[in-house]
């Protein structure tokens, strides 16, 4: 037993070096493992780096393309809407160098003392263009049951400096608020009375204009200018007949308005037409002056959030005329010196988009008899089927204090009056 | 009388004295190059390209009727001492700037002068009518206007509007361009954050007022059904109101949009059909959330996604 054991020990001991022998890395093997899984971390960690450059390397440059496709893409759209544009101008270049042009038709049915009428008032044709870089160019012939006239014609200059504006030709004067305007334009089928009989009409002038601005942050705008006469029906003074200087009509005008609040503001206009010397139609001898004056007020509320669908506005002129101008009586013609007032006042309130009512009063004196005078009431109702369709329904009450007045201009009245607009079609300044 | 012709000379001479001291007071600020936008956004973008260079400022407030901006006598200074215009174009404006700038006196920005910037050129315009007629309403023949709702059509207005400034003050171009490119990039990250915000937007069915949103529209994947005017600019008739509702119904649309427009004919609409009714300006600039471009599409979209969500 010992003999083995001894011969136990020596073959295990023989077995362990003999391993040893054979197998030398086994006693450092726990080192190693952790070595080589060192190793592979290490390996794995610089793989994982140059994956995530990678990554990021394809990030940047496929942010860089979708930048250049962005790029591109604006680039090509811009391109297409260049040829898009080019395409409409060479599609439109035929006809891009005719003005612009509408038609304005207005006509009403009429109930008046004198008896019923379908009134063809007018058909309005209106021309615009430029004419070169300093100036344009409008008009406007009016046919009516009377015939056809050259309401306006007028060529205005678009590059004078010193904030100054020239018109010449027949147009429409600077002189107060409605009187400049076509009668088609007005918030009410009839003109004023009171414009009628102290201006004349609508304030058609043969002559030049000039306009000037202030350069300052409100508005405030200057017109004098010089003309035959005023007034379209103004048939006391010849248009057509040569003339000394002193004897043509000069006006000036100042206009300004304020913004009271964002939806509130107030407009605020004086005109002087005056005549140093008058020379009346049919009274070779006789001569004499005349000075109008008008001062109009302007209230609007516009709503800036709603401005299409409410609104209000109050608008009143105030005209007075003095003059010595001769007459004719029984008792032969001589000069009298007088003055006369007249004016109106009105208020229209817009009540959806399609529908406004508005009331005016008018107060209109008979220039060539002192003393009488006509007023009238007028409430009045209109329906804008469309921007360029429009149908009003106005009663008219006259009240003279003489009689013998013409019947058009007398008792009640009521009208129906029908506009419609094609063509070319720009809301004017002064007629906004 | 000839006194007192004389005698109305005096508030004559005392008005001309008053404008030539404000003449005078004006100069100081001519440092600046001034600026007038139409539209409030325009004018931001005017602001985000000329910055210290510019004074800049808008005739519309930005809760007007697109096409119903009053003609204010008020706006006609600020016109006159224009150095450029910067506007929409494609006659968005045609009912009231034309006549301003006729009596504005102002011939460096007048149509086709270098101070009249043009934002729609080079823009890939929408709805280009094919019969341009007034029987199809209150039409715009060169397309619709409504081009700025759309981000990425913005980023060729900031180019028209940097190119505009450097045709008229070309000493300040490296400046103008630098600008224009950094507000460019920033429109970039904003307009890749829209496309994500706007993703429950895709597919979406809406009815606009006025045909107003088509572009924005567009560029977020939503679908019109319909609009409540008859046709652009006419206020629609008891027979199309009818057909609307069906049509609604029919689309499950989603959404009515309005901005301007009376309120009366939307809630009409919302109440037969509960429809999610919901207003928003497409002119921008009208309350502290949209007072610049960015937050003003921002607030657009944020204010749609949460009426679908």
């Amino acid at each position: 037993m010992n003999l083995s054991r001894e011969s136990a020990w020596a073959m295990s001991a023989s077995l362990l070096v003999g391993t040893l022998m054979v197998f030398p890395r086994i006693g450092l093997a726990q080192e190693s493992v952790t070595d080589m899984l060192k190793r592979q971390i290490a390996d794995m960690q610089e793989q994982l780096k140059k994956a995530l450059e990678r990554i990021e390397q394809l990030e940047k440059e496929k942010s860089a393309t979708s930048g250049k496709i962005d790029q591109l893409e604006t680039a090509t759209t811009a391109r297409l809407g260049e040829v898009e544009k080019s395409v409409q101008a060479v599609q439109s270049a035929p006809t891009a160098l005719n003005p612009a042009m509408g038609l304005v038709l207005d006509a009403n049915v009429q109930n008046t003392k004198a008896g019923g009428n379908f009134d063809f008032r007018s058909a309005e044709l209106g021309i615009a263009a430029s004419v070169d870089p300093f100036a344009r160019m409008y008009s406007f012939i009016n046919g009516t049951s009377s015939g056809v006239e050259v309401d306006e014609a007028a060529a205005i200059t678009t590059s004078l400096p010193w904030n100054l504006t020239a018109k010449g030709g027949r147009f429409l004067a600077d002189f107060g608020r409605f009187p400049k305007y076509h009668i088609h334009e007005l918030p009410f089928v009839n003109q004023p009375l009171s414009i009628q009989r102290m201006v004349g009409g609508e304030t058609q002038a043969d002559g030049v204009e000039t306009n000037y601005l202030f350069p300052t942050p409100f508005f405030l705008r200057a017109t004098v200018g010089g003309m035959n006469k005023i007034g379209e029906d103004n048939d006391r003074v010849s248009n057509i007949i040569p003339r000394a200087w002193s004897r043509m009509t000069y006006l000036s005008r100042l206009n300004t308005y304020v913004d009271v609040t964002d939806n509130q503001s107030v407009e605020l206009g004086t005109s002087i037409a005056t005549t140093p010397s008058v020379r009346r139609v049919g009274f070779p001898s006789g001569g004499g002056y005349r000075m109008l004056n008008g001062v109009d007020l302007t209230y609007r509320y516009q709503p800036l959030g709603s401005a299409v669908y409410q609104g209000l506005t109050w608008g009143s002129e105030f005209y007075t005329n003095s003059e010595r101008m001769p007459f004719e009586t029984d008792e032969g013609s001589f000069s009298k010196r007088q003055r006369t007032y007249g004016g109106y006042s009105y208020i229209e309130a817009k009540l959806n988009k399609n529908w406004s009512a508005g009331f005016q009063v008018d107060y209109a004196p008979v220039l060539d008899s002192p003393g009488h005078r006509t007023m009238s009431y007028t409430p009045f109702l209109t329906w804008y089927l469309s921007e360029f369709n429009r149908l009003r329904l106005e009663y008219y009450y006259l009240q003279n204090n003489f009689r013998g007045a013409d019947k058009a201009e007398t008792g009640n009245q009521v009208f129906l009056q029908w506009t419609t607009v094609i063509g070319a079609h720009t809301h004017g300044f002064l007629t906004r | 009388m000839k006194m007192k012709i004389f005698k109305s000379k005096n508030w004559k001479v005392f008005f001309v004295s008053l404008a030539f001291i404000w003449l005078q007071a004006g100069s100081v600020f001519a440092q600046q190059i001034r600026v007038v936008a139409t539209w409030p956004a325009l004018a931001d973008i005017t602001r985000q390209i000329g910055k210290e260079l510019v004074n800049v400022d808008s005739l519309a407030t930005g809760v007007e009727d697109p096409h119903g901006v009053p003609m204010k006598p008020s706006f006609v200074p600020r016109l006159n001492r224009a150095d450029v215009l910067v506007l929409i174009g494609l006659e968005d404006e045609h009912s009231w700037l034309p006549a301003l700038l006729d009596v504005a006196n102002n011939p460096k920005i007048l149509l086709g002068r270098p101070g009249y910037i043009d934002c729609s050129v080079g823009i890939p315009v929408l709805e280009a009518p094919t019969l341009v007629d007034r029987s199809e309403g209150d039409l715009h023949p060169k397309g619709n206007p409504h081009y700025l709702l759309d981000p990425v059509r913005a980023k060729i207005v900031a180019q028209n509007i940097a190119a505009g400034l450097s045709r008229n003050f070309p000493q300040h171009q490296a400046v103008f361009e630098k600008n224009l490119k950094a507000y460019l990039t920033e429109l970039d990250t904003w307009i890749a954050r829209w496309e994500k915000m706007a993703a429950p937007l895709k597919g979406v069915k809406f009815v606009e007022y006025h045909p107003e949103w088509i572009y924005l529209a567009d560029r977020f994947g939503m679908k019109r059904i319909g609009s409540v005017e008859l046709k652009p600019g006419i206020e629609p008739t008891p027979n199309h109101i009818v057909q609307l509702v069906q049509d609604i119904k029919q689309d499950k649309a989603q959404l009515l949009i309005y901005g301007a427009q009376n309120p009366r004919v939307p809630q009409q609409i919302a109440s037969e059909t509960g429809i999610k009714v919901i207003r928003l300006y497409s002119g921008g600039g009208n309350q502290p959330e949209t007072d610049s471009y960015i937050k003003w599409i921002d607030y657009t979209v944020r204010t749609l996604v949460q009426a679908v969500s």
